[in-house]
């Protein structure tokens, strides 16, 4: 997906083209793509109807079937149609669309699969996660392909992080320690077959997810006072400025694989139990 | 803007006082129990006491071109390589602590 949007976003001029056949890339990775969504929403069809359930009752697999057609109508016009100019306008925005309706349709299968259930606040606690991870990789696309506006929108973007990583992440995701974890979640798991999963990586996250919004806030609080000539002409501040990125984007990606490890222990706890 | 990694060496700062402080609360229950005390909860106080080093090191070096030029908060790259390992050593560290803590039980 990343790599579609960063093509796409070349093709537009709004990230600066590197060398090679871009419009080549961009119909290659969409196909790959494609393929892949065709795959798992056809992967998750099965595992339904092997509960014999339909597909559309949850809202994973409706967002599921709205990402497949948004994909099909991304993918065949591009194939077929000669005169693709009048069609550009709407494959642009379906593109940009895509990535955060994918980024919560993946959050929300995650915890549902891990989770098996409708905790409110774990799911905008995991929805916050993935969507700070887009907003960081849009950050670093703009730093690392920088045009007269890349910084502007860097901000843009580093504010939003901010946001989330501190709401969504840091005070929700310690509501839900408080209020609900530490009451109904860790006492199954210490008592199931996994109690590494609370004391060393439930241990491990609740600690280190307080670094993370003191990187996005300094990463903002950089871009926000950085000169736009030395972000265009500096390459060794861009590289300093991705470095910070990739780190929390890093911490991110950590935080989620932790998220799902501690759910399936939680879990696994539950039945064990049982 | 010449001192552009003033936040960037912040972070940093906050950072490894703020590793050390879970490090130790982790090996002292003691402290680990006058922290809880504080706020109600040990991650709490963690957070403010991460929070408040984050402030007090910007103010620091905002009002201080002294500490400023001492600590070369102009080197973005020195700063920014910096933020990145000891964030990571921190992680090992705290990692290594719980894992050696989990295994002596």
């Amino acid at each position: 997906m990343v790599y579609v949007v960063i093509t796409g976003a070349m093709l537009r001029g709004r990230i600066k083209r590197s060398s090679g056949n871009i419009f080549k890339l961009h119909k290659k990775y969409g196909i790959y793509f494609g393929a892949f969504i065709l795959g798992s929403f056809i992967y998750g069809l099965w595992i339904r109807l092997q509960h014999g359930e339909s597909i559309l009752l949850s809202v994973h697999g409706r967002l599921g079937l709205v990402i497949l057609l948004i994909v099909a109508l991304q993918v065949i016009p591009g194939l077929t149609l000669k005169n693709r100019a009048t069609y550009r306008g709407l494959h642009k925005i379906m593109g940009y669309a895509l990535a955060p309706i994918l980024i919560i349709d993946a959050s929300w299968g995650l915890y549902n699969g891990v989770i098996a259930g409708t905790k409110n606040l774990v799911l905008l606690h995991s929805i916050s996660g993935g969507l700070a991870a887009l907003f960081l990789t849009w950050i670093i696309l703009e730093i690392r392909y920088p045009t007269k506006r890349s910084l502007s929108r860097a901000r843009v973007a580093s504010y939003v992080t901010v946001f989330l990583v501190t709401a969504g992440c840091w005070i929700a995701g310690g509501y839900n320690y408080l209020t609900s974890y530490g009451f109904q979640v860790k006492p199954v798991i210490l008592e199931g077959p996994y109690p590494w999963a609370h004391d060393i990586v439930m241990e491990l996250k609740e600690h280190i997810f307080v670094f993370l919004p003191i990187i996005a806030l300094a990463l903002s609080v950089t871009l926000s006072t950085l000169d736009r000539d030395i972000f265009l002409d500096d390459t060794k501040s861009r590289r300093a400025l991705t470095m910070i990125a990739y780190l929390a984007l890093f911490i991110v990606l950590l935080m989620f694989l932790m998220g799902a490890v501690i759910s399936n222990a939680g879990q696994t706890g539950t039945e064990a139990l049982k | 803007m010449k001192e552009s990694a003033i936040s960037i060496a912040s972070a940093t700062i906050a950072i490894f006082l703020t590793g050390w402080v879970i490090i130790a609360h982790d090996l002292s229950p003691d402290f680990k129990q006058s922290l809880a005390s504080l706020t109600g909860n040990h991650w709490m106080s963690v957070s403010v006491i991460a929070i408040v080093l984050f402030i007090l090191s910007l103010e620091l070096l905002i009002g201080f071109k002294s500490a400023r030029r001492f600590l070369r908060v102009y080197d973005i790259s020195l700063w920014s390589t910096s933020l990145v390992a000891v964030t990571l050593i921190m992680v090992l560290g705290i990692l290594a602590v719980l894992i050696t803590q989990f295994l002596s039980h």
